[in-house]
């Protein structure tokens, strides 16, 4: 394929390809039809059959992740709109996502040394539960390499809105406070259209705590995870 | 001096309508956000430092939540589409699909439980004792 039509290929397939996997998404809900786990599926095959690489395919991408930089901006709003919430529960929500935060990098840093993995790997897991564009920014600082990062926060917010489920019926929680943050802390935006589903108050918690976790990182997750390492 | 207002007016109008302009006017925050990222040397994302300055101004009034929800909505119902090109790096890793992808999996597997678990616990404990408190 020559340049110029690479660089018109890869996007607009990308576009028609997430298109038709939200289509897909919206007659049949679940954790395997999620747009983020179809849309790369499908792409990655068409990606093999034509034998293109991942530089290919970001020639003429590359302006589609820049989005994600806007997209953080546009997280000013619901912040904004949430801020009675924020006011109301300052305490449970900025305790819960230090304690979640927490664990997340421990307990993947800990899991990292028992299975022996190259320092590159585990610094890439490092910020897995928090959301995209948060992550990456954190991985690209503690020397981690971003899209190892995307790859994996893609799959923690599949299996989280999935465990989800389960651990709802296993833990004693009375307050949607505590549900929602179980969503928006362990499986961020998979998390939060999860937490819609089990409730509204549960919803807008999920997405909050999703914000404020995805800040606490890029704020102090570089410092923590560079004494760990 | 009117037909000044009526322009000001006018330019309003299209801010509260045009999802582009909006869109535009995000973009414009995030630019902003990068410049004094990189001109400050702060370790914070430029992303990061617009959302900080459009919080802000709309906390001070100095930005109405309407002049900006449209082209936010835009960004954020569709956040998925942006995430696809980070996904595709895969393609550079094939080592993941064999032992190494299962391992990573039980790992992620493991940890998330633990991050659920452990944050719905401690937001359930502090908000009995808060409860508890206030009775």
């Amino acid at each position: 394929m020559p340049p110029e039509a690479k660089m018109l290929f890869w996007p607009a397939v990308t576009i028609v390809a997430y298109l038709a996997c939200r289509a897909l998404y919206r007659r049949r809900p679940g954790w395997y039809s999620s747009p983020l786990l179809t849309t790369p599926v499908v792409l990655i095959l068409l990606a093999v059959m034509l034998r293109a690489s991942y530089g290919d395919y970001l020639l003429g991408s590359h302006w589609l992740m820049a989005m994600v930089g806007p997209l953080t901006v546009a997280f000013a709003l619901p912040v904004y709109e949430q801020r009675a919430m924020i006011r109301r529960h300052w305490l449970a929500l900025s305790v819960g996502v230090a304690v979640g935060s927490l664990i997340a990098i421990a307990s993947g840093y800990a899991l990292a040394r028992v299975l022996d993995l190259s320092p590159e790997l585990r610094q890439s897991l490092l910020p897995r539960s928090v959301t995209m564009p948060f992550a990456m920014n954190v991985s690209g600082h503690v020397g981690g390499l971003p899209e190892l990062t995307a790859v994996f926060v893609m799959v923690t917010g599949i299996v989280g809105a999935a465990l989800g489920d389960f651990l709802l019926k296993w833990l004693p929680l009375r307050s949607a406070m505590a549900r929602g943050a179980l969503f928006g802390m362990g499986a961020h935006g998979a998390g939060v259209a999860k937490a819609r589903e089990v409730g509204a108050e549960e919803g807008s918690v999920a997405g909050l705590v999703m914000i404020l976790a995805g800040l606490a990182n890029v704020a102090v997750a570089p410092v923590l995870i560079t004494a760990l390492a | 001096m009117s037909r000044r207002l009526a322009l000001a007016l006018k330019l309003k109008q299209i801010l509260r309508r045009s999802r582009l302009v909006q869109l535009g006017l995000i973009v414009g925050f995030w630019w902003l956000g990068d410049v004094t990222a990189r001109l400050t040397g702060l370790p914070v994302p430029g992303g990061v430092i617009g959302m900080v300055l459009m919080l802000g101004l709309l906390l001070a009034h100095g930005l109405g939540p309407a002049s900006v929800r449209r082209g936010a909505d835009v960004l954020l119902a569709d956040m998925l589409l942006f995430f696809v090109p980070a996904v595709m790096g895969l393609l550079d890793h094939r080592e993941f699909l064999g032992t190494l992808g299962l391992e990573l999996f039980g790992l992620i597997l493991v940890g998330t439980t633990l991050v659920m678990a452990g944050t719905a616990l401690t937001v359930e404990l502090v908000q009995r004792l808060v409860s508890r408190h206030a009775s």
